[in-house]
């Protein structure tokens, strides 16, 4: 596993307009994996990263706990309900929504610093 | 899904409605389990002196008469004491018998037969079988002498079974194995991944490494949603002790029609609402190969299909 460049988070939630819908935030991300595919996430997703998705299902929280995801950022200004963000907190998963589309919040964060290292291999 | 606290409790019982075993036993057990066989008997020749002798031999009160296995009359003990009274106790049993006597058969079930002895009042009933033959005495001593002999059994099995489930218990100890059994139901999208919560839980709590927990984690997470997904539901377990994790999953059908297409990156035959909920991707099978350190998949067209994965906990495997 390659070692991580960290980001700082706080300058990206500012980029993103994005709404913490939890209060456990990480102080950085380690990259970004971008998908709706559950099991493309299972294959890809890396610890620490944040994930960007559309879907807001609790399946989102159990993937995100399985690959130690840091973030789910939900896009379009997609909320899951309360139980998931309950279960997200128990989990130690972080959670945002942002009114960008995925495109977008890919390119805020980008700008922001938080590049791929090696694509996929 | 219900999880069941892992290792030994057993899933739901409690809910099921609560009926008691002798009512279960009265339904299951058949008269031919319970009648007196081979029937004692006395032949239409003999007197009912020697039929009063018999019944006080065996302490019986009622005898069928037959021609070899074919069943001609009955002589009860009323019969008898008639004989004695009015002084015919010599004559032939074929004189007096009872002809048209009321059986039952060998098949029926106890419960029948206890409503037959409430409707008839008799003290017995010759019992024949599907060929006309004459099997078996029963009488409602005989019921309750079955009901006894099988409660006890069950009783004995009981506490075989709790002796086993305490051994089962004392060995995962010894092996400081934990067990998480789940039954998963299909369709039940909302709980995929409840297993997996619960063995990343015990693998953190053992200070496993994260990558193999994760891997751990991909493995049970993607057979829980196999299941949920694919088949008409089924059990997973998930077996940890110092060495290794071991993750099983057996379910009901249909099965794999392709395992080796199965286990190509994109097949999936998922339908739409697990497609619209971000499954279906076509990658389940290729995660679950890629995190296992040895994997089995057994698929039978029509019974349904085995996972057996196991990742090693001592040497680190692939890397996710």
């Amino acid at each position: 596993m390659k070692t991580p460049t960290l980001v700082k988070l706080q300058p990206l939630i500012a980029a993103l307009r994005a709404e913490p819908l939890t209060d456990n935030l990480p102080e950085s991300l380690t990259g970004c994996y971008i998908s709706d595919l559950l099991s493309d996430v299972l294959a890809h997703a890396e610890p620490g990263m944040i994930w960007l998705t559309i879907q807001t299902h609790r399946n989102v929280v159990s993937v995100a706990a399985t690959k130690d995801v840091a973030i789910v950022l939900f896009t379009c200004g997609r909320k899951p309900n309360v139980e998931i963000i309950a279960e997200a907190e128990a989990e130690g998963i972080a959670l945002l929504t942002t009114p960008l589309t995925t495109y977008e919040a890919a390119g805020k964060l980008w700008e922001a610093g938080l590049r791929g290292e090696n694509g996929h291999e | 899904m219900q999880l069941a606290a892992a290792p030994h409790s057993d899933v739901n019982a409690s809910d099921a409605r609560r009926i008691s075993i002798a009512q279960v036993l009265v339904y299951e057990l058949r008269l031919r389990d319970a009648m007196s066989k081979p029937p004692i008997t006395a032949a239409p020749t003999d007197t009912l002196r020697a039929v009063q002798h018999l019944m006080k031999a065996r302490r019986i009160s009622g005898v069928p008469i037959s021609n070899g296995d074919k069943l001609l009359g009955l002589i009860s003990i009323e019969d008898i004491i008639r004989a004695l009274d009015k002084g015919y106790i010599d004559d032939r049993v074929e004189q007096h018998m009872t002809r048209n006597v009321i059986t039952l058969r060998d098949h029926f079930s106890l419960v029948r037969a206890v409503a037959e002895f409430d409707r008839h009042e008799f003290g017995r009933f010759p019992v024949l079988d599907g060929n006309d033959r004459l099997v078996g005495v029963l009488t409602r001593g005989d019921i309750t002498g079955c009901l006894m002999q099988h409660l006890e059994r069950r009783a004995e099995e009981a506490l075989a079974h709790e002796a086993a489930l305490r051994a089962e218990r004392v060995a995962d100890d010894a092996a400081d194995r934990v067990v998480i059994r789940a039954h998963v139901r299909t369709g039940d999208y909302d709980s995929a991944g409840k297993l997996s919560q619960r063995m990343r839980q015990v693998l953190r709590e053992r200070g496993v490494a994260p990558e193999i927990r994760r891997r751990a984690a991909v493995v049970a997470f993607e057979t829980e949603t196999n299941i949920i997904i694919h088949s008409l539901g089924g059990e997973i377990t998930a077996t940890i002790d110092p060495n290794e994790v071991c993750i099983e999953a057996i379910d009901i059908g249909p099965g794999i029609e392709n395992v080796e297409q199965a286990m190509q990156e994109g097949w999936s035959t998922a339908g739409r609402l697990p497609r619209e909920l971000g499954f279906g991707a076509g990658m389940g099978l290729p995660n679950i190969k890629r995190c296992s350190d040895k994997l089995e998949i057994k698929s039978d067209n029509k019974r349904g299909t085995r996972l057996r994965s196991e990742i090693y906990l001592r040497k680190a495997g692939v890397s996710t």
